[in-house]
């Protein structure tokens, strides 16, 4: 439960919004930042649901490459 | 791959010939990166990669589990928690096998919407975790919950217990790898102290093979100097300050206190309830619930585990008895949790 997902906001209804990864929408809080800190096309780190930072987008990208191989070994796994 | 052997050749000049150096990571995610990574097998002999209390669950005292348990065979209660939680085995089974109403949701907020569609019904969520979740529980509790909404907190802190670990002489860490994403919300100057105090060198990594593997050269830089410093690798997500609102959130909503580590027993200021004035949130007070004693699981070192003292493989259960599928410890359970991962990777 504490792995984090980089995903970019693709819509803003503060304090919620929603937010993409991989072609996968999700509901995310944007509760733990500033209203006003976070715009549609940003990345965030996601955790349980929550937007827990916002970071670039290359570091989003970065993060990504290594997480596919971790969720691939967790759906390989038990 | 060629930066990835650039940096394990500079771990291999680095590393000192003289001694043996433990290198403790506190994190689920650093310790699934290494092993599946098979970081381990790439360092010198006499450097230890350990895995310390990184795995939230693998330390959720059995009493809040019970409590949990019970709360969900009620008939006016639905439970809800993270996955991880639902198979964790108690002395009395887990939250899945006792058939009661539990629901699993992936963040905090999915609960207003199951409290919200089931009026005559309490909803309990049982939160679970380290500074990654108790922000966003602090977050629900901060949009506003309905009257039918109840917490059931077992909330623990990572700065708190890796401070017990430098002052246990049994576990000797020598350095720390600190966690990416619980630095993100507490800071990387919340492990200023170890450098500072203990003269432990603390380095902030990310969960990436390569930015560990920098993690372990900065450390070793440290060592070689004879320095201890805070340093972090992984600057795109980690502030010096870490997430200000977060930690105005958290500390809004609870208060820290001597909370229960399975395994481990109590240890002050480790935890975090809900303070006095949400009191009537707080599922503890308003459905009663007392402190259950805690039974070992027999054979079952888990806690020693979680504390850097024993490895997965010192265990007479693991792989034997204790398996993902029939899990007789904590640490079996989660995808965070050392043995679990050691069970799938290595």
């Amino acid at each position: 439960m504490c792995v984090g997902v980089p995903m970019k906001v693709v819509e803003i209804n503060y304090p919620m919004a929603l937010a993409e990864a991989k072609g996968v929408k999700r509901r995310i809080s944007l509760m733990l930042l500033p209203e006003g800190e976070v715009k549609v096309g940003d990345y965030v780190m996601v955790h349980v649901g929550n937007a827990i930072e916002k970071i670039d987008q290359k570091e989003a990208e970065e993060i990504w490459k290594a997480l596919e191989e971790v969720i691939e070994a967790m759906e390989g796994g038990s | 791959m060629d930066r990835i052997r650039e940096l394990v050749n500079l771990i291999h000049s680095l590393a000192p010939k003289d001694k043996k150096l433990k290198i403790m990571n506190v994190c689920g995610s650093h310790e699934h990166t290494i092993t599946y990574s098979g970081l381990r097998s790439l360092m010198p002999k006499n450097i230890e990669l350990v895995p310390g209390p990184g795995c939230p669950v693998c330390v959720c005292s059995e009493s809040d589990i019970i409590n949990a348990i019970n709360l969900s065979k009620r008939d006016d209660v639905i439970l809800a928690t993270y996955g991880d939680m639902l198979r964790v085995p108690t002395k009395v089974g887990s939250i899945r096998s006792s058939g009661g109403n539990y629901l699993m949701v992936s963040a905090p907020h999915e609960v207003l919407k199951v409290a919200l569609e089931n009026p005559q019904k309490k909803v309990v969520f049982f939160s679970v975790g380290f500074e990654t979740t108790t922000a966003p529980t602090a977050a629900l509790l901060e949009m506003g919950v309905p009257d039918n909404l109840f917490i059931l907190t077992s909330q623990k802190l990572t700065p708190e217990i890796m401070e017990v670990l430098v002052n246990d002489s049994e576990v000797g860490v020598d350095a720390f790898v600190a966690p990416g994403h619980v630095s993100a919300i507490v800071g990387s100057k919340a492990w200023e102290i170890f450098p500072k105090n203990y003269g432990i060198p603390t380095v902030v990594a990310g969960f990436e093979p390569e930015n560990l593997l920098l993690a372990i050269v900065k450390i070793l830089y440290q060592i070689k100097k004879g320095k201890a410093e805070l340093e972090n690798v992984y600057k795109g997500v980690v502030k010096p300050e870490g997430n200000r609102r977060a930690q105005e959130l958290i500390y809004k909503y609870f208060y820290k206190t001597s909370v229960n580590w399975r395994g481990i027993g109590y240890i002050p200021d480790s935890g975090l309830e809900l303070k006095e004035e949400y009191g009537y949130l707080d599922a503890k007070k308003v459905f009663n619930l007392p402190e259950i004693k805690e039974e070992k699981v027999p054979g079952c070192i888990c806690h020693e585990i979680v504390l850097g003292k024993s490895y997965p493989t010192d265990c007479k259960l693991f792989k034997k008895v204790c398996t993902p599928r029939n899990p007789k410890g904590p640490c079996m359970v989660s995808h965070e949790g050392a043995c679990n991962i050691w069970y799938r990777f290595s």
